[in-house]
């Protein structure tokens, strides 16, 4: 593999890994309230289409993000009240947002008499330096190359990681997804706290799906994401609920997904692995961080949220 | 209003509790309780299980609200409405269970929740004033550990530092021994001194009279939710003590029978179980029971009654220790081979352990003998033998409320514990543990039960009946047997049984040390 | 104090309730999907009443319905199965992946020479044990790890996935078609370990289903077996203490749901697709299995009505596009009727009253001690 091809691939990378960071981070803040959210794919595909559609009326791509951002989270808002005040199965209602979520996404994509779907967007993000500091050999592209959204998942991850640890408000978080009980006993608002994140987490999942519509692939489709929602919730575990770590799984697995091009332009014997393969590479990676990692006891140590998927009935003292 | 509580208004007094009752469910708790904390000295709670201590702490906590009754902080009448109304008032308990998040470090267990400004959480400093103020008290901690990676002790520490460094005034400590060391009461015992030095008053519960008597300036003792008597600690004697926690007039049993004991059913020799924390907390317990006798084992609980309980069924394996019955070997082997080898056993948790709450009453009276005829045929199950079974014995042992195909968890707890122990009977045991079997039971019930268990006796069965009621275990036993942290520190004919006697076993003080 | 809303446990829900809740979610999914329609310009009625014709106007529709409805009864039972026990098996789809793999594996293997009365029973055997297979990925570490079977089974999913696509997409495999090279497609099984047909193009993989689910119904309600799984399922700590293995049951019933998503599979391929082939199978039908077995209430036979009233939705899907309308109404419908289901479960478990007295605040629930 050349210079040339491996800066190619890592700036790929990040291109493909940056949703992945919206999500997974949005996700690792619902878990680490106690909520698990399943319906990532669903409300990442309700924010690509939505965020679509807003840049496609407007031309204006803040305005696609907002609407992005409040679509995700008004569609995690369906789960935090079936899983926070109803209390009901977390599992099943997150996969009923994200079975729902991608319908609609498709739906509304497809619906109407002048569809969106094949149109490409009034607008897309566009790297922000050009020339000057971005022609820098290496580092220019890598670390200037990139459009606004990437900076902002840095600024995102970044500023989760501080929320979470160096905060009162994420030291609340943190208590209510771990031992809801002792957290209300110190005087916290455990369900406040919990519908909060759930919301957070559901708008920068939609955040990542406009990042599919307004800047990977700016052109609408029907399943412009893949498998994106899913492979979040894997990274969440792969980043062991830390925003930073997930940063560089997102770029892992962004890397994974363009080695599969890369591999193909290297030639005899690389181009013969199938992608087919490849693919799998993501969740089997996942499955043994689940099994290695977070099996038993050592859960704990990782900062697997312990209430993560309970129901929090509050007359229980 | 008329308070008995004298005058003396020029003693400090941090709380005053006059006239407070508080019921659960039409069974008073509290019952016209009069309680008077002064600023700066220990104060202990004395009481049985169930004599209302707890529940007197959290009306104090503000996790309960009385009745009736007032409650004046620092002379003024107050109410709280929740624990954290309390905790701004100054008034903080640290509950049996402890209120810590245990994947946060010490200090920020400190922070969580403290009504402190500002947005960020400085690790630093809080750990430099969490480090202090261990050092202060004699409680050294490290701040940058979680709270899991602490021993129970460390944890009461933390508990302890927590509330101080929200700078209450009123610290509530329920049985905080329970779960230490000696030493480790010893230190905890010299904080109290000190807190109580500062001016601040600690309220100290406990059922163990040794403690008391080290520790506390004054006393209350609780019993059947009433207050029976407030005294400097330095007047009362232990005995004392024992006779007002313990307080009835002896009833003398009126088994008038006197069977003959037969063969020896359970034999246990020297066994030693491990506690939910992998601690010991059965520690080389000796006893026999015979056929046809019962055996009482007195104690409060937690003294390690649960835990012997699970060690002889199979559900915990000891760590050293034998266990017969009759004459096969079953300390090690699987729940189902004490079933077949003739255990039966009636566990303190009814729904949840003794009974599937969900599944019908029918399908619990079968939940053991369902592998065999009549209840499966091979590995068909016969639901017509689930019928007719499940009728005769809820007529038989009077099993009321029952509506086919409902769960059971809707019976009340009486019509449970008789399905319960129908169902253990019906298995012809050899030996039949009982632990708190009539806890918590109407007096119809409640003699139905002890009825059932002398039925057992007399046909032969060897009884093991673990109890925290004494007349419970007075009417029932044929002999006692005292467990105390873990250990039989006394054993006694029933005939030989005293309230005094019993009551001082069970706080712990030994049948050599009793003068 | 203000008067404020009592929710409680109800005891039991009544028969007429737990009917009451699923068709209640239907109506409610119906509503919102129609709300979706007429924004964009379609009358709602028109579409239901079109999609109500395709499934069931002609025996064509029906016998297609039936078709569709037939792996979903089968994916239904293995949500149900496990979920009863609180194994939170969601790989279904994987797990019926691979069932056709084995499946369709088996029928290559033993050519068009062995005679039916083997290739069939061998080609439905291998779909049940891929799918066991499958799911022990994800159960033995669930029973002797305590790893969180959520993630794994869900991984699981896109691991067969791929892997199927590998075979038929991404080698020369025995189950890529060698005749054809351009356009990748699944090797067909050979015509003697295909199901007959009886009804139109339906065959009898739908009796086998139905058959299935009986017998899970049957050896949960009925056996010795099925009674201590009813004992686990419920409380854990009881069958322990009565003697029930726990990590044996919950083992066996994980690996059980797996067989009965494998068995979709295989019949699948054996049945109306006649191959491996990826298109036909990633369809979502392992997922479509949990609405079932969520609208079923977990209930073995109302696995059955269900799956027919899901097929059905599967089965018009395609037929909307005829009037302009996305296929994918279909799967926000399938997805919001989950929804209200799933909430609908609060109102089977709780009572909710407004007292008319202000209750005391702090009742202490069951099995807390007054001391």
């Amino acid at each position: 593999m050349n210079d040339t091809q491996l800066i190619l691939t890592m700036f790929a990378a990040v291109g493909l890994g940056t949703p992945l960071i919206f999500a997974t981070v949005g996700e690792i803040i619902t878990e680490r309230a106690g909520i698990l959210n399943l319906g990532v794919q669903g409300m990442m595909l309700i924010g690509a289409v939505t965020g679509f559609w807003g840049t496609f009326q407007t031309g204006n791509l803040v305005f696609g993000v907002v609407i992005a951002m409040v679509c995700g989270a008004a569609l995690s808002a369906v789960h935090a009240f079936t899983s926070i005040t109803l209390r009901v199965n977390q599992i099943v209602s997150g996969l009923a947002l994200a079975l729902f979520g991608s319908g609609l996404a498709s739906f509304l994509g497809r619906a109407g008499s002048e569809p969106l779907v094949g149109h490409p967007s009034r607008a897309q993000f566009e790297p922000i330096f050009t020339g000057g500091i971005a022609d820098i050999p290496i580092v220019g592209p890598l670390l200037f190359g990139h459009d606004p959204l990437v900076y902002l998942s840095w600024l995102v991850a970044g500023a989760a990681s501080y929320y979470l640890f160096r905060t009162r408000m994420g030291l609340s978080l943190r208590a209510v997804g771990e031992d809801p009980a002792s957290a209300e006993a110190a005087g916290v608002h455990v369900s406040k706290v919990r519908y909060v994140h759930v919301l957070i987490g559901g708008a920068l999942a939609g955040l990542g799906g406009a990042y599919f519509s307004l800047a990977l692939t700016p052109t609408w489709q029907d399943d412009p994401i893949g498998a994106a929602g899913w492979i979040a919730i894997a990274l969440v575990i792969l980043a062991s609920w830390r925003p930073w770590r997930a940063v560089f799984a997102a770029y892992l697995f962004g890397a994974a997904e363009r080695v599969q091009f890369t591999l193909q332009t290297l030639g005899e014997p690389w181009s013969d692995i199938p992608s087919t393969l490849l693919a799998m590479l993501p969740f089997i990676l996942a499955i043994i961080a689940m099994i290695v990692l977070t099996s038993g006891k050592r859960a704990r140590l990782l900062g697997a949220p312990s209430a993560l998927g309970v129901p929090y009935f509050r007359e229980q003292r | 209003m008329t308070t008995d509580a004298p005058t003396d208004a020029e003693t400090d007094l941090a709380v005053e509790l006059r006239n407070v009752d508080k019921a659960f469910y039409g069974v008073k708790a509290n019952d016209n309780v009069n309680f008077r904390l002064a600023r700066g000295e220990v104060h202990a709670l004395l009481g049985e299980n169930g004599a209302g201590k707890s529940t007197l702490c959290s009306i104090l906590a503000g996790l309960y609200r009385p009745d009736a009754g007032e409650m004046f902080l620092n002379g003024a009448p107050t109410v709280f409405k929740s624990p954290k109304d309390a905790l701004a008032s100054g008034v903080g308990m640290i509950y049996q269970h402890f209120r810590l998040v245990p994947n946060l470090t010490v200090a920020e267990n400190f922070a969580l929740g403290h009504p402190s400004t500002g947005i960020r959480l400085d690790q630093k400093k809080l750990q430099e004033e969490a480090a202090e103020l261990g050092d202060r008290y004699g409680l050294p901690i490290d701040p940058s550990a979680r709270i899991w990676q602490l021993s129970v002790g460390e944890q009461q520490r933390v508990e302890i530092l927590k509330l101080l460094y929200r700078n209450v005034d009123v610290l509530i400590l329920d049985e905080p021994t329970a779960v230490l060391t000696p030493q480790e009461s010893k230190q905890l015992f010299k904080t109290m001194r000190q807190m109580a030095d500062e001016g601040r008053s600690v309220i100290f519960v406990s059922h163990k009279l040794r403690e008391v008597k080290e520790v506390s300036d004054s006393v209350t003792v609780l019993r059947h939710g009433r207050n029976v008597g407030g005294v400097a600690t330095a007047d009362a004697e232990a005995e004392d003590l024992a006779r007002m926690m313990v307080g009835r007039d002896l009833v003398l049993p009126a088994r008038t029978d006197t069977t003959q004991p037969g063969s020896v059913v359970l034999a246990v020799t020297d066994l030693r179980v491990e506690g939910d924390r992998g601690l010991e907390v059965v520690s080389g317990v000796s006893f026999e029971v015979r056929a046809g006798e019962i055996v009482g084992i007195a104690g409060v609980s937690g003294n390690g009654q649960r835990e012997l309980a699970l060690g002889l069924n199979g559900l915990r394996t000891p760590t050293a220790g034998r266990v017969f019955i009759t004459n096969f070997d079953v300390t090690k082997a699987s729940v189902l081979a004490h079933i077949y080898a003739g255990m039966s056993y009636v566990p303190q948790n009814r729904l949840g352990v003794g009974l599937a709450p969900g599944l019908t009453t029918e399908e619990n009276l079968a939940l053991k003998a369902f592998r065999q005829p009549p209840y499966s045929r091979g590995r068909r199950l016969v639901p017509s033998a689930f019928r007719s079974e499940g009728a005769r014995q809820i007529e038989q042992y009077d099993v009321r409320g029952v509506r086919p195909g409902l769960p059971i968890r809707l019976l009340s707890g009486g019509n449970l514990q008789k399905a319960l122990i129908a169902r253990e009977i019906e298995m012809g045991p050899k030996v039949l543990i009982l632990h708190s079997p009539t806890r918590g039971l109407d007096v119809g019930a409640t003699q139905t039960v002890r009825q059932l268990a002398l039925a057992e006796r007399a046909r032969g069965v060897g009884v093991l009946l673990i109890s925290e009621d004494l007349d419970e275990l007075l009417a029932l036993s044929d002999r006692l047997l005292v467990m105390y942290e873990g250990e039989i520190v006394g054993q006694m004919n029933t005939e030989d049984a005293t309230a005094e006697r019993l009551g001082l076993l069970m706080a712990g003080k030994r049948q050599g040390e009793q003068t | 104090m203000t008067r404020h809303v009592v929710v409680e446990p109800r005891g039991l829900a009544s028969v007429k309730l737990r009917i009451l809740v699923p068709v209640l979610s239907v109506l409610a999914a119906l509503v919102v999907g129609g709300l979706f329609l007429a924004i964009t310009g379609e009358n709602p009625l028109d579409v239901y009443r079109k999609m109500a014709d395709v499934a069931f106007g002609s025996a064509n529709g029906v016998s297609n319905t039936l078709i569709s409805a037939t792996p979903l009864i089968l994916t239904g039972v293995a949500a149900a199965l496990a979920f009863k026990m609180l194994v939170w098996n969601i790989g279904g789809e994987g797990q019926l992946i691979m069932g056709a793999v084995f499946a369709s594996g088996i029928a290559i293997w033993l050519g068009p020479a062995a005679p039916s009365w083997i290739a069939i029973p061998a080609v439905i055997v291998a779909g049940g044990v891929g799918g066991a297979v499958w799911a022990s990925v994800a159960a033995i570490p669930r029973v002797y790890l305590k790893t969180n079977e959520i993630i794994t089974t869900l991984m699981l999913n896109f691991i067969a996935l791929s892997f199927m696509n590998f075979l038929v997409f991404g080698s020369s495999s025995p189950w890529r078609d060698s005749a054809v090279s351009t356009f990748p497609t699944g090797q067909p099984i050979p015509t003697n370990a295909r199901l007959p047909t009886f009804f139109q193009r339906l065959d009898i993989s739908i009796f086998i289903a139905f058959g299935l689910a009986i017998a899970a119904w049957w050896l949960v309600g009925k056996t010795r077996w099925g009674f201590a799984v009813q004992v686990v399922g419920d409380s854990p700590e009881t069958a322990k203490y009565a003697g029930i293995s726990v990590p044996n049951k919950i083992l066996v019933v994980f690996l059980l749901s797996g067989a009965a998503a494998g068995f979709a599979g295989a019949l699948y391929v054996a049945g109306p697709i006649g191959a491996l082939e990826p298109r036909s199978l990633d369809l979502g039908l392992g997922f479509t299995g949990i609405i079932v077995a969520a609208l079923a209430g977990l209930h073995l036979l109302a696995v059955i009505p269900i799956a027919i009233l899901m097929g059905a939705l599967n089965n018009s899907g395609p037929a909307l596009q005829s009037i302009g309308v996305p296929t994918s109404t279909i799967t926000m419908l399938q997805g919001a009727i989950l929804i209200f289901a799933v909430g609908g479960e609060f109102f089977i478990r709780h009572r909710i009253r407004l007292p008319r007295k202000e209750s005391t605040p702090q009742e202490i629930p069951d099995g807390v001690e007054v001391a």
